[in-house]
């Protein structure tokens, strides 16, 4: 007979919002049922858990162990080597793990220059902040510093993925995602004529507001920048994309469809492809707003 | 000798957090800080980049309140661009808030503040969270998960995303409301009303009752208050002027755009947090939890001090047996769960009334909007207090300067100064377990940080 | 240690790479340091490839395609030349330099243009990398 033992979590939150473990409670009704089923070993939103024993963020040993968030500063960093001592499977949770997510954008700057912004002039004035842990040069995945098991994107991620992670993963299985782009399980109308130009947001998209989704027009072919094409699909689970459902384009949330791809790039060659005049894009960099770790968002390197 | 004792990390709150509690050679309380570390940037990175994007991607601050950061930057933008929405649009944005406001404070008094009073806090900490109520109360439980989830999924069929929203767009909404789907929302509504007013009745029965007496000593301050108030003085979350208290009681009222004469910030060596204190009372800034100076609150008590009456009536019959109990303002830190109780009826009392409204289901949702220079500041009542987003645009409409005073931020002062005072009634001595370093973390609890 | 660039070069069945042949035939001289891959069109080259090539260690990637309007896929190459304009864009954003990339057009009876593109590229590179060693590395 198999070990009775129930499996034991463990979750830590980095460079995160917390978006990814309320996605978690808003499993609904499956949520007191999975409760009852593990252990959670830590879980500081949840549980009255500490750091403890010799080192500073000693945590227990747990079969899997959830980070959402990226890596951002010394602290975050050493609180992730402890998880990936302790944890027998570790998964990323959410973009900002698995891709940097909104907070690295900050990578387009040096990490004075933010400090400098969010302080004010900081010149003379070391104490500001002094005793906080220093901030890293830039914002990193979490597989860019450790070992990562399994990576589920999703700002956050849809409720039923992260808990059929749990279950898949509980009884030693290998999880599956959709592996397809947000348009694939958008139902919009594409006729292949697009509109020349990417136009800003600043009016809301064609469509009879009696009529269900399927009968929109592609907001993409309207002309507005929607990231579909180049964005992992399954934040509606079984139903229409999320943004999608409000008539408003995708951003991009789940990262890259293939986990190595890059937004920037990819939907700049959707535009090119399609004979779509890309030079309206403003700020196009802020393209990669929720993929910009591995490197992708960088300060600028020229050659003098 | 000195010994420092740490509670790292604070739990059952959002976000990283640690206590530090310096003891002096006798054991006595000679300092205490809450320290927050998370530095974000959200200032630095948006700037450059077309504000009307920005309400998408401040809401990444806060996953449990990303519509307060989504409809407070949306309405900086919009005063940036000098668009002003059509009626739906705001009574839109204002019903997703309330919505919003209302799976906020089931989170936090049940999931995250109950476990303290309802399961007690000399509990192993191991039973003391949502997982010991859903094993000793499981149908109180059930019930819980159940409204919450109706909540967020109320504010699904009207928003799309709802966590980190995408529906309030510079301008308005990004969608008109069905009238069939105002009609099963309002159905909905009365569910969440039921459940408010029940929840409030078995937490005045069951839990407060108690908790006034055990925790006399948990985060008794005083301090002055921050919330938002309309024009009769009713209690406001989506829109209004900020009225602020001051400890004897005496108000004085502002535009959200003069907050930086009223407000001012300070840096400080161990939070990346600022501390904000009351500038216009001229008496600057100290933590002494004796007489603190220049310390205010925000958040539900605050709210509920400030407000002269609430407009719903359940709520208005709940706010006039508080203030007969503990007059006006009520000082006590623990009165802020009772607060977020009464909120929780008002919030569910103000769906209803939007969903009433006529003019909700127009198809009119939207203004155009043209990128301009100018500057804008947008607010509203988060669950953590008043939240300011503050822009100035360049002509294309893009970001060139950001600030934020965020909920949580105005409440640093206060929960240092209660966090101190709690730690100097429960140790003595330099004796400290497990159940006096809960009930520390309760006086930051109170405050939901 | 100088050494040579290495350079990627796509070039399109029909045009590109019969020039690139009858090069061979003809015993045109051209810079080592240029490998060929053959696609059918210039239009099936994904920007990722470039990319992936410059991440994989080439100093700089070409595409070669067939003069506008010849294409034999009709508008493969007037594809591949809006491509060109946002793979420049990308390299900057990214962090190399827009020299590392150049999209060029030859007929398959052109040979010598074909060759003289290798050449220009082969020195635009070096020329590149010894201002590469010379200034400071910002990154890593
Ligand atoms: S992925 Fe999104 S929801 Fe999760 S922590 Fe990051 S910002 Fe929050
Ligand atoms: S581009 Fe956007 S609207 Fe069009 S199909 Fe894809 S996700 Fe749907
Ligand atoms: S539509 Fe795009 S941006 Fe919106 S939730 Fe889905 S993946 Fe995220
Ligand atoms: S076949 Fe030569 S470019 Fe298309």
């Amino acid at each position: 007979m198999k070990d009775k033992r129930r499996p034991r979590l463990s979750f830590v939150w980095l460079h995160a919002c917390s978006g990814c473990e309320i996605a978690l409670l808003n499993s609904g009704e499956r949520l007191p049922e999975l409760l009852n089923k593990v252990e959670i070993v830590h879980f500081p939103l949840l549980v009255d858990h500490k750091f403890g024993g010799e080192q500073e963020f000693a945590l227990p040993e747990a079969d899997i162990g959830f980070v959402s968030g990226g890596v951002a500063s010394e602290e975050h960093l050493a609180l992730l080597y402890s998880m990936r001592r302790t944890c027998r499977i570790l998964v990323s949770l959410g973009t900002c793990a698995t891709h940097g997510g909104v907070p690295a954008l900050r990578n387009r700057w040096t990490a004075a220059a933010t400090l400098e912004t969010v302080f004010g002039d900081t010149s003379g004035r070391a104490t500001v902040a002094a005793e906080m842990p220093a901030l890293l040069d830039r914002v990193y995945s979490v597989d860019e510093k450790v070992r990562v098991d399994f990576c589920l994107p999703g700002c956050p991620p849809h409720p039923e993925m992260i808990v059929h992670v749990i279950e898949t993963l509980m009884t030693d299985g290998q999880p599956r995602l959709p592996g397809k782009s947000v348009c694939e399980t958008c139902p919009t109308i594409r006729t292949g004529e697009m509109h020349r130009t990417v136009r800003r947001f600043l009016n809301n998209a064609e469509y009879d507001s009696d009529e269900p989704v399927e009968e929109m027009r592609c907001l993409l072919e309207q002309g507005f920048l929607c990231m579909g094409p180049v964005t992992a699909g399954g934040c509606g689970g079984l139903s229409v994309p999320l943004c999608v459902q409000a008539r408003v384009p995708c951003r991009g949330c789940y990262g890259p469809v293939r986990p190595e791809g890059n937004q920037l790039l990819d939907m700049l060659n959707v535009l090119a492809s399609h004979g779509v005049d890309h030079r309206a894009i403003v700020d196009r960099q802020s393209l990669l707003r929720f993929s910009g770790a591995h490197g992708l968002l960088r300060l600028t390197r020229k050659t003098k | 000798m000195t010994q420092v004792i740490t509670i790292h990390p604070v739990t059952r709150i959002e976000g990283n957090a640690r206590i530090h509690i310096q003891l002096d050679a006798a054991g006595e309380v000679r300092d205490a800080q809450v320290r927050i570390s998370s530095l974000r940037g959200f200032e630095q990175f948006v700037v450059g980049m077309p504000a009307e994007e920005i309400p998408r991607i401040v809401t990444r601050i806060c996953g449990i309140c990303p519509w307060m950061h989504h409809l407070a930057a949306v309405k900086a933008v919009d005063a940036c661009f000098g668009v002003q929405p059509p009626p739906a649009g705001h009574l839109l944005r204002e019903l997703c808030q309330v919505l919003a406001h209302i799976h906020d404070k089931i989170l936090h008094f049940f999931f995250l503040g109950a476990p303290d009073f309802v399961i007690r806090p000399d509990a192993d900490y191991s039973v003391r969270n949502i997982m010991g109520l859903v094993q000793q109360q499981p149908e109180l439980a059930a019930r819980v998960v159940r409204m919450r989830q109706l909540g967020q999924m109320m504010l699904e069929q009207l928003a799309g995303k709802a966590i980190h929203p995408v529906a309030a767009v510079t301008g308005g909404f990004a969608r008109p409301l069905a009238d069939s789907l105002r009609k099963s929302l309002y159905h909905d509504a009365q569910k969440l009303l039921d459940f408010a007013v029940f929840a409030l009745e078995f937490a005045k029965k069951k839990v407060f009752s108690q908790f006034l007496e055990v925790f006399a000593s948990v985060g008794a301050v005083t301090t002055g208050f921050l919330g938002t108030v309309d024009v009769y003085g009713n209690l406001r979350l989506y829109s209004g002027t900020l009225r602020m208290m001051h400890p004897d009681g005496h108000m004085k009222e502002f535009e959200p755009s003069a907050y930086e004469q009223m407000l001012a910030e300070e840096a400080v060596a161990w939070s990346t947090a600022k501390i904000v204190y009351a500038r216009s009372w001229d008496e600057g800034l100290s933590l002494d939890p004796v007489s603190p100076k220049g310390v205010y609150r925000v958040n539900t008590l605050a709210r509920i001090n400030v407000c002269d009456q609430i407009a719903t009536p359940r709520a208005q019959a709940e706010l006039e047996e508080f203030r007969s109990r503990f007059g006006r303002p009520a000082q006590h830190s623990l009165l802020y769960h009772w607060a977020r109780l009464i909120e929780l009826v008002y919030a569910c009392e103000r769906v209803l009334e939007l969903l009433e409204d006529e003019r909700i289901t127009d198809q009119t949702v939207r203004n155009h909007a043209t990128p301009r220079a100018g500057r804008g500041v947008g607010h509203v009542e988060a669950p953590r207090g008043t939240l300011i987003h503050d822009y100035t645009t360049d002509e294309n409409g893009c970001i060139t300067r950001a600030n934020l005073i965020v909920g949580t931020t105005h409440n640093i002062a206060p929960m240092n100064v209660s966090v101190r005072q709690t730690a100097a009634s429960c140790i003595q001595a330099g004796k400290v377990d497990d159940e006096i370093l809960n009930r520390i973390e309760m006086a930051v609890r109170a405050y939901d940080p | 240690m100088k050494k040579d660039p290495l350079i990627i070069a796509f070039c399109c069945n029909w045009c590109a790479y019969a020039a690139a042949d009858l090069a061979g035939i003809s015993r045109l001289q051209y810079p080592g340091s240029i490998r060929i891959i053959r696609v059918m069109c210039s239009g099936m080259v994904h920007p990722d490839m470039v990319f992936h090539a410059l991440e994989k260690g080439a100093d700089g990637v070409m595409i070669v395609g067939c003069h506008p309007g010849e294409c034999h896929y009709i508008k493969g190459n007037e594809i591949a030349l809006a491509r060109a304009d946002i793979i420049a864009e990308t390299l900057e954003d990214m962090g190399w330099e827009r020299d590392r990339f150049q999209m060029t057009h030859v007929s398959s009876s052109e040979p010598e243009r074909l060759v003289q593109a290798f050449r220009d590229m082969h020195e635009r590179l070096e020329a590149l990398h010894q201002n590469t060693f010379a200034g400071v590395e910002a990154n890593e």
